[in-house]
């Protein structure tokens, strides 16, 4: 509502004629409507898409596309990862695809399963693959549940009625290729040429090749690669080219070579190490607790309070494992109690902390300095950190 | 309820029964399609309950000496083995769905400690399906848990499996028996 004043000051400017003073600048020119952003064709390095599960109302789940760079306007772009959703990144195609359920009457009514093709650059819907059987597998957002195989034109997507299963999409052609029974097995890593490796409930994994429709050519297991009950794997893994990397609830790190047709465990006792002050123990704590960097070094999320029971509970420190060495480079000590851990390709790389807060906190993921924070714009509940590659 | 939901609870309390303390999270098997316990985020404990469980809130008590605590309270008795969003804080009870609601038919179990009588009681974790998340009083506690390869003792999974609609709404913590 205009203030009296200022109606004042207008009825007297027109008695004295124009308000502008010969000093004045120009009025401002008129804005172009309607105006939509766009995104960079190719995103900038210190770009991240950071997966909002937004527990309040996860059948609104989403992915933010957030400039770590930029502490005004971090906040880039929303890509709609709705129930229990995954999103993958091909940048080279410029596309993202997000694999979500959606019911007819939102939360009632026919039930859907969909993989959706996005452009990245204007964050638009470009196409869709409808999954058959209503079984796509709902669960707190994981990496290894909608993962890429054959380059970036096959995708692989997770079952659970709790039956487990795959179904093999051609992104592509944009159609379904598939289902493979995979009992007792969850989570997918690419593997070799055309393929995917899987861990079962017995402590192997199962490595399979697809022939050129998606069907089974090979498949091969090998046995006792983990300790599910005393040494667990944290399911996301971090990938250092094509060798993965995961590490156990108490430390170990296991990498597995999957640059073949098998997945191949590397060989070595590595771990984390200790560290004094623990109540009882530190130990590896939150959801994305590892994470590649510079120098083939890993990042884990370690916590101070490690016991049965502890290892989603975040961290409060960041430990540097040269795998090469062995040894432990160095320990990044935390802004604040953390979940979830990631490092982007910058020339100068940074590592990006989701808070258990909900805020992102910016490192040198060399030297550890902290150098700022995002604070609380970008997302409600930061789980996943996937850098720009 | 049906033949296959009778079965169900039967197995359940079976399980329940035969299960330690230890490890209480027991599965259900892959024929009988399930529902429960429901996914945490990767917060503390003490995160979570700053969202809503604990002491932000009135406490809710049963006003029954034997079954004492606070049922907003992430440290209840018989939330022992729950993950998700606490039913009475969301128009239900600690054994009741909100309106509007579907109840999954199928449940992880707990086995917990009444502090009043020092009973080992079996607790189901049933989630209430169909209605947006709740979002009031989140608890989450991981004792037991391993991740998704071992389907049978993970929480991450959405357990709104068997229901008209798998959207996730709230958890109860009914009692079914007392462990022997």
């Amino acid at each position: 509502m205009r203030s009296t004043p200022f109606a004042l000051a207008l009825l007297l400017s027109a008695f004295a004629g124009s308000p502008l003073s010969a000093a004045a600048p120009p009025p401002l020119p008129e804005e172009a409507l309607p105006a939509v952003a766009t995104l960079p064709e190719n995103y900038p390095k210190s770009w991240v898409l950071v997966h909002d599960f937004n527990f309040n109302a996860i059948l609104d789940g989403r992915v933010v596309v957030v400039d770590t760079a930029d502490t005004a306007q971090p906040l880039k772009g929303i890509i709609r990862t709705a129930q229990f959703g995954n999103l993958l990144f091909a940048p080279d195609k410029h596309e993202f695809y997000t694999a979500e359920t959606f019911y007819s009457r939102l939360t009632r009514g026919e039930r859907t399963d969909a993989i959706t093709l996005w452009d990245s650059v204007t964050l638009q819907p470009k196409g869709e693959i409808v999954l058959p059987g209503g079984k796509r597998q709902q669960a707190v957002t994981y990496n290894g549940t909608f993962q890429f195989v054959n380059g970036h034109k096959w995708a692989v997507v997770a079952n659970f009625t709790p039956a487990q299963s795959v179904t093999v999409v051609d992104l592509e052609g944009r159609k379904v290729l598939s289902e493979i029974d995979l009992p007792g097995c969850s989570h997918f890593y690419p593997t070799g040429a055309r393929g995917f490796t899987t861990f079962c409930a017995d402590g192997s994994l199962t490595s399979i090749q697809l022939d050129d429709k998606g069907q089974v050519a090979s498949s091969r297991t090998v046995a006792d690669v983990q300790d599910v009950e005393n040494q667990a794997q944290f399911q996301n893994a971090a990938m250092a080219g094509q060798t993965a990397w995961f590490v156990t609830f108490r430390g170990q790190l296991k990498g597995y070579d999957l640059s073949g047709p098998v997945a191949r465990p590397l060989p070595g006792n590595l771990s984390v190490g200790t560290a004094e002050g623990g109540q009882p123990e530190w130990r590896p704590g939150g959801w994305q607790v590892i994470a590649a960097g510079p120098k083939g070094l890993l990042y884990v999320l370690m916590s101070p309070y490690g016991k049965e029971g502890s290892h989603k509970d975040g961290g409060t420190e960041v430990w540097l494992i040269d795998p090469a060495s062995g040894k432990r480079v160095s320990r990044i000590a935390l802004q604040a109690h953390s979940a979830s851990i990631g490092v982007t390709n910058e020339t100068t790389p940074h590592l990006i902390v989701t808070r258990a807060d909900a805020g992102i906190d910016v490192y040198d993921a060399v030297s550890g300095a902290f150098v700022h924070s995002l604070g609380n714009t970008t997302a409600f509940n930061p789980i996943l950190v996937t850098p720009v590659p | 309820m049906s033949a296959f939901d009778t079965f169900a609870e039967k197995l359940s309390r079976r399980l329940a029964r035969g299960t330690s303390r230890r490890s209480y999270l027991a599965w259900l098997g892959m024929a009988a399609t399930g529902a429960a316990v429901f996914p945490v985020l990767p917060v503390s404990r003490a995160a979570a309950q700053s969202h809503g469980g604990g002491a932000a809130r009135p406490p809710i008590t049963s006003g029954n000496p034997q079954d004492p605590g606070d049922r907003a309270s992430c440290d209840y008795w018989r939330y022992c083995a729950i993950d998700g969003f606490l039913c009475s804080c969301c128009g239900g009870t600690v054994n009741t769905c909100p309106p509007g609601t579907e109840m999954s038919p199928i449940t992880w179990i707990g086995t917990c400690t009444n502090p009043a009588d020092g009973r080992a009681y079996v607790i189901s974790y049933n989630d209430c399906c169909g209605v947006s998340s709740c979002g009031q009083c989140l608890c989450n506690r991981n004792e037991g848990d391993r991740p998704q390869v071992r389907p049978q003792s993970n929480n991450d999974y959405n357990w709104c499996l068997s229901t008209e609609s798998s959207i996730y709404n709230c958890s109860v913590a009914a009692i079914v028996g007392v462990a022997e």
